[in-house]
């Protein structure tokens, strides 16, 4: 006969709601609440969870980083500009790093997200600040996505007004009840493609010392085209949102203060894969499409970028990518967002609540996701190209903002004591933040004098 | 009645009615109920003074006025028990112990209790949103020309837990005690919903078994989380307190490295009771299985069955169907507490329990155990061995789990969660 030990005391089961339920009343508790999927068991600790695990959130920030506007920019400067620009990415790889190194350190020590700690040091004024521009930002970039969608699935001859709203409605519904399985495929998608790209670049057999060469020989022109592409570059590279992510990402691990060293190490790592995964984006173009004189207008010339190693296959391995990374972050950012503003606010949310309970969260999502959607098929739009490298420049130009608070967060020795920034890190990431300010700078001048009528250069 | 956000910036004047600076803070002290004002921070042209609250003379929504024109710096200086209310409330997080949930702080709410100024509640609500973005008034208008009214959720103090992670200025120890009379699935809504250092905050506060319960009411990716960053010893005893079938599960998800020092720090009993449920695949009726249940030879009477049950004090799923086994362990019979109750005092065991029970083997496909849970409408499912021998049983909650997951959806954006991008 086998007695089970007796616990000690009484187990404290009073006073709140529901204590006095039954098991079963409690499952038509749970039912009520939709919990209604069968998926939990088969995934504990497998899946993207345990693959982001290992990864590290720098890693994955610089991954999820190129999406659909990241690839069109990177395409569209290798088919302009050729290796003409590549010099800018020294420079946006330091400033990357800078960068998540601060959202890195912000979320090991603080173990809280970037928008928690505006709002507590910030107060509610500068928090609507932010949050609106990062609302701004992102909702920039999720047209982006909806773009990407649009032009990916255009190479298959299917129209926008179809696509567009059937992806936005199927997306809207499975962040709500998405399935791990599904995100870490196309997740993979995305990898796929882009290793095709470095393929690609070594199999077209560049002029490497040109290559090199061009990467530490400045050239500067005021031409507005050419500034348009610096900024997205600087904008796609360094995307507000990354930085959020970024942040709350790491937090949400809760890495002890040990192991800053090797958070620090993983978002320079990552900061340092972006920019090489878009430096091979940008040889692979310039080696196909600027050489053959062919200019970017829709996805399917971007495609032949991926000529020399898929061949035939390439419009659709392009397509497919691109559709890949636009789902991907058309997913993450909506909700992403949401998440964010509610924080911020103190407004209730989370997906497995009921709409009545979290009605700004819930809002806030799904306007997001509709607005972006809606605004890829108004009628009057520019190019599908032009409207992804516009959303771009809005990153760059609204990228200031963000960095200016992440300057004042990393400069609060109450909140950070002994990682607190010291004079060389603030010199570095002062002229980080000039630089980017200077080149938003320009560009506006530039379009301003254009707007009345002088034109330089 | 005074917010916070009224007096912040506002002047200061001497006794003479000279100005010297901004209100820059306010001091209470922690401890009653309502939190005193103890001190005053000024703003002067070059640095923050704190002055004790017996200076002030008047104080309002115009400013702060002293009783006296001569300022002693040094004589003030906040206490171990005191808050700082704009640095460490205003704009941070608490924990609503009402609505058992995170919220931020809009603005602060004093008020005079016996001629004295104090704490006494928390602005959560959008009209206080509004107040601080300086449009409380203008939407206020709008709204009641619209016919509706700005939204307003005030929290008492005495329903608030502040959190370790806001309190800037100084390491202050918050108690926690209102979180201990929260019910554990409210507990572990909250915990999971904090950042890591506040968790760890909180878990030092609980007792084990608070602890334990809340635990277990954790996502599994949280539990992980939590125990991971707890020292050893008491991960182990934390452990220890909780449903084995639970404990074996957490313990199954751990690293290698978490487990291999967690488990030889836990109690022999427990510990083998863990490892021997963790030699069962995890779909099966042995993987999600309980070895607490209540097991009893055929002879007993009722009333000794009875008094047996308030000696054990078993826990809430596993107090309903008292199993009955014969010398060597084996199944023989199964009683509901209902026919326990109703059976007469001298009656025995054996001529009122319900022989052949109904029974799973412990490699039983989880699905099956579910399946048998529903037709039988059971709230609890024997397993036994090859031999017939009882070795726990699978509750209605545990069996449903395949079909009924807990909360997976969360899990997704979780990633995201905490103000994430």
């Amino acid at each position: 006969m086998r007695l089970p030990a007796a616990p000690e005391g009484v187990r404290r089961r009073v006073r709140a709601a529901g204590s006095e339920l039954g098991p079963l009343a409690r499952f038509r508790e749970r039912i009520a609440a939709g919990d209604l999927l069968r998926l939990r068991p088969r995934f504990r600790g497998r899946g993207l969870l345990a693959f982001l695990a290992v990864m590290g959130p720098g890693l994955i920030a610089g991954i999820a980083g190129n999406e659909a506007g990241g690839l069109t920019t990177y395409s569209v400067l290798g088919a302009e500009t050729g290796f003409r620009l590549l010099w800018l990415f020294p420079l946006t790889t330091v400033v990357l790093m800078i960068v998540q190194e601060m959202a890195a350190r912000l979320g090991v020590v603080t173990g809280q997200g970037l928008s928690d700690l505006i709002r507590d040091w910030f107060g509610v004024r500068w928090t609507a600040f932010a949050m609106l521009v990062l609302f701004v930002a992102n909702l920039g970039q999720t047209i982006a996505e909806f773009a990407g969608i649009a032009a990916a699935l255009e190479i298959f001859g299917l129209p926008r007004l179809l696509t567009v709203p059937l992806t936005a409605v199927a997306l809207w519904a499975l962040v709500l009840f998405a399935s791990y399985r599904t995100v870490e495929r196309v997740f993979l998608s995305v990898i796929l493609v882009f290793v095709t790209y470095i393929v690609s670049a070594f199999v077209s057999g560049p002029d490497w010392g040109e290559v090199g060469r061009a990467l530490v020989t400045p050239s500067f022109e005021l031409a507005p085209a050419t500034l348009l592409l610096m900024v997205a570059l600087v904008g796609t590279t360094i995307t507000p949102y990354m930085q959020f992510y970024l942040q709350s990402a790491v937090a949400e691990k809760g890495i002890d203060e040990e192991e800053l060293r090797l958070e620090q190490a993983d978002a320079v790592g990552g900061a340092i894969w972006t920019n090489v995964v878009a430096l091979f984006v940008v040889v692979a173009t310039a080696q196909t499409l600027h050489a053959a004189g062919v200019r970017i207008t829709d996805a399917a010339d971007a495609a032949q970028a991926l000529g020399p190693v898929a061949g035939e296959l390439s419009t659709a391995l392009f397509a497919i990518g691109l559709f890949g990374a636009s789902v991907l972050a058309a997913m993450i950012l909506p909700i992403s967002t949401s998440f964010v503003i509610c924080e911020a606010f103190g407004w209730e949310s989370g997906v497995g609540k009921p709409f009545r309970e979290a009605p700004a969260f819930f809002g806030i999502y799904t306007v997001t996701l509709f607005a972006g959607a809606v605004i890829v098929l108004l009628p009057f739009l520019p190019p599908l190209i032009d409207v992804l490298l516009f959303t771009q420049n809005l990153q760059g130009l609204l990228l200031p903002i963000v960095l200016v608070f992440m300057f004042r967060l990393v400069n609060n020795e109450r909140l950070l004591g002994r990682h607190v920034n010291g004079p060389i890190r603030n010199a570095l990431t002062l002229a980080a933040i000039v630089l980017v300010v200077a080149l938003d700078a320009i560009l506006l001048g530039v379009g301003a004098l254009e707007a009345i009528g002088l034109r330089l250069g | 009645m005074l917010y916070l956000s009224q007096v912040i910036g506002r002047p200061v004047r001497d006794g003479q009615g000279e100005s010297i600076g901004k209100v820059a803070d306010l001091i209470v002290a922690l401890g009653d109920r309502y939190p005193p004002v103890t001190g005053l921070v000024v703003m002067t042209d070059r640095r923050r003074i704190f002055l004790p609250w017996s200076d002030v003379a008047s104080f309002d929504a115009s400013g702060a006025t002293l009783a006296t024109s001569i300022i002693d710096i040094g004589k003030f200086a906040q206490r171990p028990n005191e808050l700082l209310l704009f640095l460490d409330l205003q704009d941070k997080q608490i924990v609503d112990l009402d609505g058992r949930k995170v919220v931020r702080v809009n603005d602060l709410v004093l008020d005079e209790i016996e001629g004295k100024l104090h704490l006494v509640a928390v602005d959560v609500g959008p009209a206080g949103l509004l107040r601080r973005l300086g449009v409380e008034g203008p939407v206020r208008t709008l709204a009641r020309n619209l016919g509706r009214s700005v939204p307003e959720r005030f929290i008492d103090w005495e329903d608030v837990d502040p959190l370790e992670s806001s309190i800037a200025s100084i390491r202050l120890r918050v108690p926690h005690r209102g979180l201990r009379e929260l019910h554990p699935a409210d507990l572990a809504g909250i915990i999971d919903e904090l950042a890591p250092r506040d968790r760890a905050g909180i878990l030092a506060t609980l007792d084990d078994e608070i602890a334990a319960d809340a635990i277990e009411e954790m996502e599994p990716d949280t539990q992980v989380e939590v125990m991971e960053d707890l020292a050893p010893e008491r991960a182990a005893d934390i452990l220890e307190e909780m449903s084995p079938d639970d404990a074996a599960d957490l313990i199954a998800d751990l690293s290698d490295t978490a487990r291999d020092r967690i488990l030889p720090l836990m109690e022999r009993e427990e510990a083998e009771e863990v490892q021997e449920l963790l030699g069962y695949p995890e779909d099966s009726a042995g993987g999600i299985m309980t070895t607490e249940y209540i097991g009893i030879p055929a002879t007993l009477k009722a009333s000794e069955t009875i008094d047996r049950l308030r000696e054990l004090e078993p826990d809430a799923e596993t107090i309903y169907y008292v199993y009955v086994v014969d010398e060597a362990g084996k199944l023989v019979g199964v009683l509901s507490l209902r026919d326990l109750i109703v059976a007469p005092a001298d009656a025995v065991v054996r001529d009122f329990m319900l022989g052949e029970p109904v029974a799973l083997g412990v490699l039983a496909d989880q699905e099956e155990v579910a399946r048998v849970v529903a037709r039988y409408n059971l709230l609890a499912v024997p397993v036994v061995d090859d031999e017939g021998r009882l070795v726990g049983i699978v509750t209605v909650d545990d069996a449903l789990d395949t079909v009924l997951p807990t909360a997976w959806k969360r899990r997704l954006p979780r990633v995201f969660s905490r103000g994430g991008g």
